[in-house]
């Protein structure tokens, strides 16, 4: 996608199974652009794109019936009230009147205001704007919603009830969720998908199960025991008698070199023999901000 | 569902998917359309956003409610002939309120979506940017509509049950068809134009103050060039507010304000007024730069 002096995305190739999918990338990155495309608001000025099987050029009024979008930026009218707000683009999005009237309140009680419906939109919080955005998405019962950074601004406990809203429109409702975020943390939480973008560039794309997860090596961190401080150096003299690589940053160690379990097995005997104490032991796993250093590194 | 007793039930239904039919692009175009006259006229909004709306479309109506109210009430001619609105004088009397609403009606339909990003959020749904744009010019034109249409349509409907309407019926459905195309004439000009302005800033409050100046500025200029420098008359067509309710006297066969223009050169105006208007309007969206 070419602008008149950047190019946000650059060769892209993408393909978004059914389920939830995390768009990530850092600001800039062109997860925004790739959604305009989506939605039809921009042409790629290379390549093709379809969604649901159409294309958002020709096809793009019957395609966004079909989408919920929530934008990242706050479109809120400081006067109308969320439930007119949510039923007015129920009905731009297609639904008779007296349907999208009761699909407004659904959709805000679905996720959790209820309540608080008839309040003008200026009055309301930021977490409460932005489960607004999320009932305007769903009101029109979409196959897809296209969230952009639905969390921002949310504080932790905020965010852990929008992201449970999204699971659950997924699990009970069947609809397809495309989330765009910079929080890699909450996009391993809840997509099942993920597409990894870096400066308009693909950095990686898969099952989430399959980029990130167990690396087949054990982590260990250690106590650092005053009265004993050589027992950090028993455990990693025992591990490597037993033919075990360890790779050792103060009293965290990395083990790998044989299978999970049986690296698990090898160092519990060889803490206990050594009478060290653990604070943490488990499978090593990739997390997605390694993912995405690693791969953006190896893209670029 | 829960059953109370014989046919009365409780709904308790919650989300749900939904089967049924959709409306598609004209419904989104009706429903926009709906909204932004709602909006333009402060409808479900705080009352200081009623204030102006509901005082131009107030001023606009007085005249027909004075005038057909002493023709209904007091016997005779108590007016002298001149001061009594005829239909295509009507708009005289509330050109400054006309003119008023129509800079501040397109800014409100247009500039906020903008500024806000809720022409993004619009344009992820059924509509695109022409349909979007047909919804807000039926809008901005309808609204116009209730102070272009309304006001001699009622002083029509007033004559009419005061037995001083027109002769006939033909000659009342006469009246009422060059009502209806005065009407659309004036409120297609100024949509234009005011769309044009509204379509060019990001700020409310600039384009309404650019088409008041326009409002101003043009029948000074038009006059300095015609009346003073001695230009050609035809030079009066520049004044772009006043060229609509000059094609209304035309309308009804009246010579109006600037006989010494031709008819043709004034509906020839008020077209390429409208054309252009919209045509700026176009040009400047079909050039936006809308990615979210």
């Amino acid at each position: 996608m070419q602008f008149p002096s950047t190019r946000a995305l650059d060769g892209l190739d993408v393909s978004i199974p059914t389920g939830i999918t995390g768009l990530v990338g850092a600001n800039g990155a062109g997860k925004t652009t790739l959604i305009s495309l989506m939605l039809g608001l921009l042409r790629p000025s290379e390549g093709s794109i379809a969604v649901l099987g159409l294309d958002p050029g020709p096809d793009g009024p019957e395609l966004r019936a079909l989408i919920g979008y929530g934008p990242e930026r706050n479109v809120l009218p400081d006067d109308l009230r969320a439930y007119d707000f949510v039923r007015h683009l129920a009905e731009v999005r297609g639904l008779p009147r007296d349907e999208a009237r009761s699909r407004a309140s659904d959709s805000l009680h679905l996720v959790g205001l209820g309540e608080e419906r008839f309040r003008p939109l200026g009055t309301m919080s930021t977490g409460q704007r932005q489960r607004v955005k999320l009932a305007q998405a769903l009101a029109a019962d979409p196959l897809l919603i296209v969230l952009d950074e639905p969390t921002d601004g949310l504080d932790p406990v905020q965010r852990d009830e929008m992201l449970s809203i999204i699971v659950q429109v997924n699990r009970e409702f069947g609809i397809d969720v495309l989330l765009s975020s910079h929080v890699l943390e909450e996009i391993e939480r809840i997509c099942q998908h993920v597409v990894v973008l870096d400066e308009g560039r693909l950095v990686a794309q898969g099952a989430i199960e399959e980029l990130v997860g167990d690396t087949g090596g054990v982590e260990v961190e250690l106590v650092e025991l005053r009265d004993r401080p050589e027992s950090i150096d028993a455990v990693v003299s025992a591990l490597r008698r037993d033919g075990i690589a360890v790779d050792r940053s103060g009293p965290s160690l990395v083990l790998s070199g044989r299978g999970t379990d049986e690296l698990l097995d090898r160092s519990v005997a060889a803490i206990a023999g050594t009478g060290a104490r653990v604070r943490r032991i488990g499978a090593r796993r990739r997390s997605l901000d390694e993912l995405f250093v690693d791969e953006g590194r190896a893209v670029s | 569902m829960t059953s109370v007793s014989g046919d009365a039930r409780i709904a308790g239904r919650g989300y749900q998917r939904y089967t049924g039919p959709r409306s598609g692009v004209p419904g989104a175009v009706r429903s926009v359309a709906w909204q932004t006259t709602r909006a333009i006229l402060g409808i479900g909004r705080s009352a200081r956003n009623k204030i102006f709306p509901v005082a131009a479309v107030g001023i606009a109506y007085v005249p027909a409610i004075v005038f057909v109210g002493v023709s209904v009430l007091l016997p005779g001619d108590v007016l002298p002939p001149e001061e009594v609105a005829d239909y295509a004088g009507y708009y005289g009397f509330i050109t400054a309120a006309i003119v008023l609403f129509a800079a501040l009606v397109a800014p409100e339909a247009l500039v906020g979506d903008r500024r806000t990003g809720m022409l993004a959020l619009y344009l992820s749904t059924p509509l695109h940017r022409g349909t979007y744009l047909a919804a807000k010019g039926v809008a901005v034109a309808g609204t116009l509509g209730l102070v272009t249409l309304g006001p001699p349509l009622l002083v029509l409907i007033g004559y009419t049950f005061d037995n001083s309407g027109p002769d006939g019926l033909v000659g009342w459905l006469g009246v009422l068809g060059r009502i209806c195309v005065s009407a659309i004439a004036v409120s297609a000009s100024l949509t234009a134009i005011s769309m044009a302005a509204s379509s060019l800033t990001d700020r409310k409050a600039f384009a309404a103050i650019g088409v008041v100046l326009l409002v101003l500025i043009l029948p000074s200029l038009a006059g300095a060039l015609v009346d003073g420098a001695g230009y050609s008359p035809y030079w009066r067509v520049i004044d772009v507010f006043s060229m609509p309710f000059e094609l209304v006297y035309r309308i009804y066969g009246q010579p109006g304000n600037f006989p010494e223009v031709a008819t043709w050169a004034v509906g020839a105006a008020n077209l390429v007024v409208t054309v252009a208007g919209l045509g700026v309007v176009v040009w400047r969206y079909r050039r936006l730069v809308i990615a979210r």
